[in-house]
């Protein structure tokens, strides 16, 4: 029913995202193009903020797109893109000391007080989709962009047979009492469940399986997803477990997969909940056959853990899949030499935008933001709307018709926020460490293949 | 007297001995048990008697109950996957089984002596591994013991007891620090206390050794394969593990048995105004009691450190919760008990989650617990004692 009014508003943004899209990354040029528009004029102070986890046990993480997102500020501060307007950036940090990591509770505090100001547009966040439970209600109440640079579950924007598990048990309905203000750069896990599912049946040639996943609503859903994708593609589940973060020893399940006949062990959950520790007990248990996990198995914490064992290169062989990997991308070339510019003087490994997969999703994120907001400003005669909630709601709209190319390649948003720009990227571990093997896609009809591009 | 009867300080007289006599406490429950059975109808007054001799017959066979139960599951799993499954299930079983009767030991010990459930022992259990990595590091013990067999044998004999004597001390300064002056005071005061020494050592953890498992590079130091049988291969880590488990058990009962301070400590724990009196130095007993208790979880830790390779700054509350159950399982206070209920408490955990699927092994555990203290609080091998937990 909205259809109409979106498109009529579409002509204007896509025609000036049109000359931005050429741009790509590189924004210095943007801001001649934009200057003609008629936005020097502008008055007034525009702020875009992230709220990500930066302390705890996510510091191998959050910082990362954290100083993506404020590089793509810098640079259109520099460009001028909101021509005469100010353009300020706030940083919110929802790890808390207690969590130890990432808090739902302080995310959700974090865009409280962010909506409560009036010159915020929007905020690239948060990390970890349970803490986007928590935030997604405060930003839709108050109209405020939410851009998400990393969340994968799926319940988050649509309903699926695996939101209503017990488990899981997430009413995706409830989490917008508002408008639908929540955007993702990243497909979600039914994508990631049927690329994992591909490979272990077609690229590993595992025709028996033994799943474990870590009774978390992210770990858990993979899982789930896996075996459904699984199963459809002929591979048996040969048996499962479902096991809390505190278990220390996996010895009970391997010797089960091993009698089973498994050809593979698929993980589903984070390395910080065992997935290193099940490749470890494998090592123990004399079990030589592959692991695969998402993008939770992803990082240094699997390799150490799974190195720590009896085998001490047992992590060598090890598979996951987690954000595309866009270091190879040609459109990425100009923001990892911009990071590296932008951040010599920072101590490593931060200086090195490479060593965290999903930071060019940040930069790419806050961009995206930025660009609506420059439109919606084009579109209103280069000054900001007289109301902030009517601003908001321009930005959301405009977010909505984005079709920008960036760093990860071509960024839009289908009707629930979450982006075309699908696919997954398969790691495996060679010489200690996580190397880009094929990035895979899923087309609409459901079928998996390597993309190319 | 009379009224005084049902007050928990003195037992009831059996419900069938009429030999008291008059005014005997038996008259008085009888009295006030009358209007209740009134109430009842025609079935609970059927059922209520089997259900007191079904109740009667499991309490007095718990430990055939039990044992029964888990031989059930042993041959499901031998029905599951056959002599392979469930050769590999029994020795994952006894190698979990070890660590934790040592740790049990720990919480049994010091509850036996001075009724205190010491929460803080499963934390000096993951102290005792970083002390022993750190030793480890100072002395170059990994290369030591990864070169040759006389080389590990060395490194052990450096690395147990100078970790257990620090966790040894850990435990004797915990001791004089948190629980000596409560000694007296209300139970739930050193309860609480025990609680907070537990979170102090565990955010102490966390500070300097971080949020993520920390590899201990002790996996390699005992490595290959024992023997094979069929599809089971026993590696010499497995027979390290419930070796030096039972080895040190069995010293602990020595020492308790034999030695002058196990029979201080066995008199302290009787009685402990008595043993005062009869010249014992009950302090020094005690100090004793916690530093044993703590240099056996610092056993224990170094072989886990062995065995998996990686410790965590909360392993110990976990793994201390079910080496509790296994302590209370043999009956808290008993020693045999403990290393018995830690073998039994494996075999739950492991053929359990075999069968039922591992998210259900920990429920079985603690399902087990409430069976026993409904109808055998006293443990396996408890003994009668004045006051139970």
């Amino acid at each position: 029913m909205v259809k109409p009014t979106k498109r009529a508003l579409s002509f204007a943004s896509i025609a000036a995202l049109g000359v931005l899209a050429a741009c790509g990354t590189s924004s210095t040029t943007t801001s001649s193009s934009a200057g003609a528009t008629g936005i020097a004029g502008c008055k007034g102070t525009i702020t875009v903020a992230t709220d990500l986890p930066l302390t705890g046990g996510d510091v191998t993480d959050g910082p990362y797109v954290q100083m993506a997102a404020e590089l793509a500020v810098t640079q259109a501060q520099q460009a001028k893109l909101l021509g005469g307007c100010t353009l300020k950036y706030i940083s919110k940090n929802d790890s808390t000391v207690l969590a130890n990591g990432h808090s739902p509770a302080q995310g959700a505090a974090n865009i409280t007080a962010l909506a409560s100001d009036a010159t915020v547009m929007g905020v690239v966040g948060p990390f970890n989709s349970s803490v986007a439970l928590a935030e997604i209600p405060v930003a839709s109440m108050d109209h405020l962009a939410l851009i998400s640079p990393s969340n994968t579950n799926p319940c988050l924007t649509v309903v699926v047979a695996v939101c209503s598990d017990p488990s899981i048990k997430i009413d995706t309905a409830s989490l917008y009492p508002g408008p639908h203000t929540y955007f993702r750069v990243i497909a979600s896990d039914v994508q990631q469940g049927e690329i994992d599912a591909y490979v272990v049946s077609s690229v590993l040639n595992a025709k028996t399986v033994y799943v474990i996943d870590d009774q978390q609503a992210y770990g858990r859903g993979l899982a789930l997803l896996f075996t459904k994708y699984y199963t459809a593609d002929g591979g048996k589940v040969v048996g499962d477990a479902s096991l809390p973060s505190t278990t220390t020893t996996y010895t009970t399940q391997i010797s089960l997969a091993q009698t089973e006949g498994a050809k593979a062990i698929f993980f589903g959950g984070t390395s910080g909940d065992g997935c290193g520790l099940v490749r470890r007990d494998m090592g123990a248990g004399g079990l030589n056959i592959p692991i695969m996990g998402g993008d939770g198995c992803q990082d240094t914490k699997f390799i150490s853990d799974a190195n720590s064992g009896a085998v001490k290169n047992e992590a060598e062989g090890s598979y996951a899949t987690s954000a595309p990997d866009v270091t190879k991308l040609s459109s990425s070339a100009t923001f990892y030499s911009d990071y590296a510019a932008a951040y010599s003087s920072v101590a490593a490994p931060y200086n090195n935008a490479t060593n965290e997969p999903y930071t060019p999703y940040g930069y790419d994120a806050m961009n995206i933001l930025l660009q609506a907001i420059h439109s919606v400003l084009v579109s209103n005669g280069g000054q900001p709307p007289s109301s902030s909630m009517t601003f908001r709601d321009d930005v959301v709209a405009a977010l909505h018709t984005t079709n920008y190319s960036g760093a990860t390649g071509q960024q839009s948003f289908d009707a629930n926020g979450d982006t075309t720009n699908t696919g997954f990227t398969l790691y495996k571990v060679e010489s200690g460490a996580w190397v880009g093997i094929n990035t895979y896609a899923v087309d609409t009809s459901g079928n998996v293949s390597v993309k190319t591009s | 007297m009379t009224i005084q009867s049902g007050t928990p300080e003195a037992p009831l007289a059996p419900l069938g001995d009429t030999s008291s006599g008059v005014g005997s406490p038996m008259l008085v429950d009888q009295r006030s048990l009358a209007p209740r059975r009134d109430q009842s109808n025609e079935l609970v007054r059927s059922v209520g008697p089997v259900v007191r001799v079904a109740y009667g017959w499991i309490s007095k066979h718990f430990a055939a109950v039990l044992l029964g139960m888990i031989l059930v599951a042993i041959i499901a799993t031998f029905k599951q996957g056959g002599l392979d499954l469930m050769g590999q299930q029994l020795r994952n079983a006894l190698v979990l089984g070890a660590i934790y009767a040592l740790v049990a030991i720990g919480y049994t010990m010091v509850y036996g002596i001075i009724e205190l459930i010491n929460f803080a022992h499963g934390d000096v259990f993951a102290a005792a591994g970083f002390y022993a990595v750190f030793i480890a590091s100072t002395f170059h013990l990994d290369s030591l013991a990864t070169g040759s067999f006389g080389g590990l044998i060395l490194a052990l004999i450096i690395v147990f007891p100078l970790s257990m004597l620090g966790a040894g001390i850990t435990g004797v300064v915990i001791e004089f620090v948190a629980y000596r002056r409560l000694r007296d005071s209300p139970r739930l005061a050193p309860l609480i206390t025990a609680i907070g020494v537990s979170f102090l050592i565990e955010g102490i953890m966390l500070v300097i050794e971080g949020p993520d498992n920390v590899a201990t590079n002790q996996a390699d130091w005992i490595t290959g394969t024992a023997f094979t049988i069929g599809g089971v291969s026993v590696a010499w880590t497995d027979i390290f593990v419930v070796g030096m488990a039972l080895f040190l058990m069995f010293a602990l009962g020595e020492f308790v048995r034999r030695t002058r301070l196990g029979k201080a400590m066995r008199s302290t724990a009787q009685d402990r105004t008595a043993a005062l009196l009869c010249g014992i130095n009950i302090n020094r007993t005690i100090s004793a009691t916690f530093f044993i208790g703590s240099a056996l979880a610092a056993a224990a830790a170094v072989i886990y450190s062995i065995n998996y390779g990686d410790l965590k700054w909360n392993l110990g509350f976990h793994l201390g919760i079910i080496a509790f159950t296994a302590a209370v399982l043999g009956g808290i206070g008993n020693i045999v008990g403990a290393g018995v209920g830690g073998f039994i408490i494996g075999l739950i955990y492991v053929f359990g989650g075999s069968i039922f699927g591992g998210e259900w092994s920990e429920s079985l555990i603690f399902a087990v617990l409430v069976l026993i203290l409904t109808f055998r609080p006293v443990g396996l091998f408890g003994v009668e004692v004045t006051t139970r937990a």
